[in-house]
């Protein structure tokens, strides 16, 4: 069976299955966490594809395709919802949700999987684009699984403003068509990326500079780049904390993913320096103003929400620091999706004890959860970039970058709002790892087994914080030489 | 041949744009519904049109999808919701109406800046339109994010599609079929959540008015 059935088959089946069986039942939710780990094992056979020299395609005319930034991000995906999948609702014997919410729940997040899944192996931009599109649209269907004000607030603000975002990235779409059918007639291989990035030298430069404002402004608004990021925080800190996960995890680098396909193609047409400038502009304010938010975050939730902007800065940023950055970008996103998904899972534990996501409710984490509290404390320290973390590698990488392309006083404008977020992040931490347990908290942890995967994932973050294992390093060269030329 | 189907691609844009500007002088939700139903209905006769001349007949199906989904389908969805909620229409936008005419204005001139060196490179009989299209665009994205009402906002978002729609069929006689009909789903999907959303809007808050949305700050 081909790679590209095992990756994409099972979330799909998984979502039938949990239509079809009602009401819910556990053994649903454990065929579907089986089947996660499949589309793990398709990427990994990506890799291992890709190692040996092969960009391993599927279907008439390449129509799914998985080169070595398409497999990054098949595996980011297909990890963290595999993580979704063992411990979202309707696994455990008592986790707050009703029987219809965990139905919901299976059947949305695995189409969620999917649609991104899709997203990053298909050929076709349009295809892209018609799949990121759906990844609004099942998500959006999960926020409100608790109704409140707040979720029902949150989930129209998401559908709304990343309905119009991606509107906007469709119009960019349509304008690279325009650039493309101009000079070579219609065709209907036209918006395959293949063709697009092979014929990218003969386009007309200020059409495809136009279609890539679109395309930043759109995709970018899904992926939280500030001024277009009003959403996200309250969709991600209102989401159930698997999807807060998923979303925070893995949609934000799906959708930075689309814009570096096409910074691939207008790269090749008008050369790096016009992307550059984009990437720097809104990746410095996504910075600056997640990092005096976090000042001011009196919310847990919403403190990770607001790290994840920073952080998506912090990649575009990269992206424009040459090959060096784009390295670094990509590293850091791999680490940003397992340390984010990992503290969101943490976070929804916090939350289902105290009840509450203030951060002044929660204290004497550590007493009261021992395991929990040390793991969140953990990844804390990660997120903020201190060693023996991998942040912090693919921050020093990127600030390094930033030195060999001559830019010193951007790095030092971004240490700077990094240093202000770092302080006001360890500060939260500290008001709620220690003092006297909250009253009326029952202490003690409750399901031990969710630690070990995300405990997996920390390991995993020290490993890339010590060594940068051969395998990857070839991965992430073959995607700079995919984006840079 | 050519100057009849340029002058009736023309035509028929400026009267796709001139039903995106009724949102921004009515007041009724009813109003802004017929509009949108009229302003499809335009747009998939531009669709054809240009299939006619351009000799394209998947065009033809391109054209017959959006006239039942956009023209037909959708149209009946927003009524029946607009009865529910007939008591609540736009009284009090963001920005007054005269505002509003002159900031539109302003938006299509600029459509006419950002579209310029895409008339300039394509020697399609349909460029003039081009920035026609790109003006709806702009003055839909206008009309979201200065109206109170969530249903308003749900046809300003509509509108926009028509907008990118008719820009696509305009610079390059419609993107290929199968990338078409997907699109078309995702509308209809994404405009069914909406939906659903609208209503629980006007479960959990009694109207549908988006300034009571202000609970989630900073």
């Amino acid at each position: 069976m081909s790679p590209f059935a095992l990756l994409l088959g099972p979330p799909l089946l998984a979502a039938v299955l949990a239509a079809v069986v009602v009401p819910y039942r556990p053994l649903v939710g454990w065929t579907g966490a089986l089947l996660s780990l499949s589309s793990v094992g398709a990427a990994l056979v990506f890799w291992s594809r890709l190692l040996a020299g092969d960009v391993p395609t599927s279907g008439p005319g390449e129509f799914l395709r998985a080169d070595a930034l398409s497999t990054l991000l098949a595996l980011c995906v297909s990890v963290v919802g595999a993580l979704a999948a063992w411990l979202g609702p309707g696994m455990g014997e008592d986790d707050g949700y009703e029987p219809a919410q965990a139905r919901r729940f299976r059947i949305f997040s695995s189409l969620f999987t999917f649609t991104m899944l899709f997203a990053v192996t298909a050929n076709n931009v349009g295809f892209m684009w018609i799949a990121i599109e759906a990844t609004t649209i099942t998500s959006a269907m999960l926020i409100p699984l608790h109704v409140t004000k707040a979720s029902v607030e949150a989930s129209w603000k998401y559908i709304l403003i990343g309905s119009i975002g991606i509107a906007l990235a469709f119009g960019g779409t349509v304008l690279g068509y325009f650039d493309f059918v101009n000079m070579a007639g219609r065709q209907d291989a036209a918006l395959h990326w293949t063709v697009l990035r092979a014929s990218a030298a003969h386009l007309h430069p200020e059409v495809i500079k136009l279609a890539f404002v679109f395309i930043l402004v759109g995709y970018g608004t899904k992926a939280g780049l500030a001024p277009m990021h009003t959403w996200l925080p309250d969709a991600h800190s209102e989401a159930p904390a698997p999807l807060s996960a998923m979303m925070s995890g893995v949609l934000l680098a799906v959708a930075l993913y689309a814009v570096m396909r096409w910074e691939a193609v207008v790269n090749a047409t008008v050369g790096t320096g016009f992307t550059d400038g984009l990437y720097i502009t809104l990746g410095v304010l996504s910075v600056a103003i997640a990092a005096f938010s976090l000042v001011i975050q009196r919310n847990y939730k919403r403190m990770l929400a607001y790290s994840s902007i920073e952080h998506t800065g912090l990649i575009c940023v990269g992206l424009a620091l040459g090959p060096l950055g784009t390295f670094a970008a990509m590293l850091h996103l791999l680490n940003h999706t397992l340390a984010k998904s990992m503290m969101f899972f943490l976070a929804g534990r916090v939350l289902h004890r105290y009840g509450t996501t203030e951060i002044a409710r929660v204290s004497g984490l550590l007493k009261v959860m021992p395991w929990t509290g040390g793991l969140f404390a953990a990844g804390i320290l990660a997120v903020v970039g201190l060693p023996p973390f991998g942040l912090f590698v693919s921050e020093f990488a990127l600030f390094r970058a930033g030195f060999s392309v001559g830019r010193p006083w951007l790095v030092a404008l971004i240490l700077a709002l990094l240093a202000v977020a770092f302080v006001s992040m360890i500060g939260h931490l500290n008001r709620m790892l220690y003092g006297v347990p909250t009253a009326g908290v029952r202490t003690g942890e409750d399901r031990l087994w969710p630690l070990i995967p995300l405990g997996l994932c920390a390991t995993t973050l020290v490993v890339l914080g010590i060594t940068l294992p051969a395998p990857l390093e070839t991965l992430l060269r073959q995607i700079v030489a995919i984006v840079e030329r | 041949m050519d100057s009849l189907f340029s002058q009736l691609s023309v035509l028929g844009s400026s009267l796709v744009l001139l039903f995106g500007l009724i949102l921004l002088w009515r007041r009724g939700i009813s109003a802004y519904v017929g509009a949108f139903a009229a302003q499809s209905m335009v747009l998939s006769a531009v669709i054809a049109i240009v299939g006619y001349f351009g000799n394209d007949h998947e065009l033809y199906w391109v054209a017959g999808t959006l006239f039942l989904l956009k023209g037909l389908v959708i149209p009946r969805l927003l009524r029946r919701m607009e009865r529910r909620f007939a008591v609540e229409r736009e009284m009090e936008p963001y920005v007054n109406t005269a505002s509003s005419l002159v900031v539109s204005g302003l938006l299509v001139l600029f459509g006419y800046m950002v579209t310029r060196p895409l008339v300039g490179l394509s020697q399609l009989p349909t460029r003039a339109g081009m920035p026609l299209a790109m003006g709806l665009v702009l003055v839909s994205l206008f009309v979201v994010i200065s109206r109170k009402k969530a249903l308003t906002q749900v046809i300003g978002f509509l509108m926009l599609e028509n907008g990118l729609a008719l820009l696509a069929v305009l610079g390059t006689y419609g993107i290929p079929l199968i990338v078409e009909l997907g699109v078309a789903l995702d509308v209809l999907m994404g405009f069914l959540v909406m939906q659903i959303f609208v209503y629980r809007i006007h479960e959990t808050f009694e109207s549908i008015d988006v300034e009571q949305l202000n609970r989630l700050r900073y």
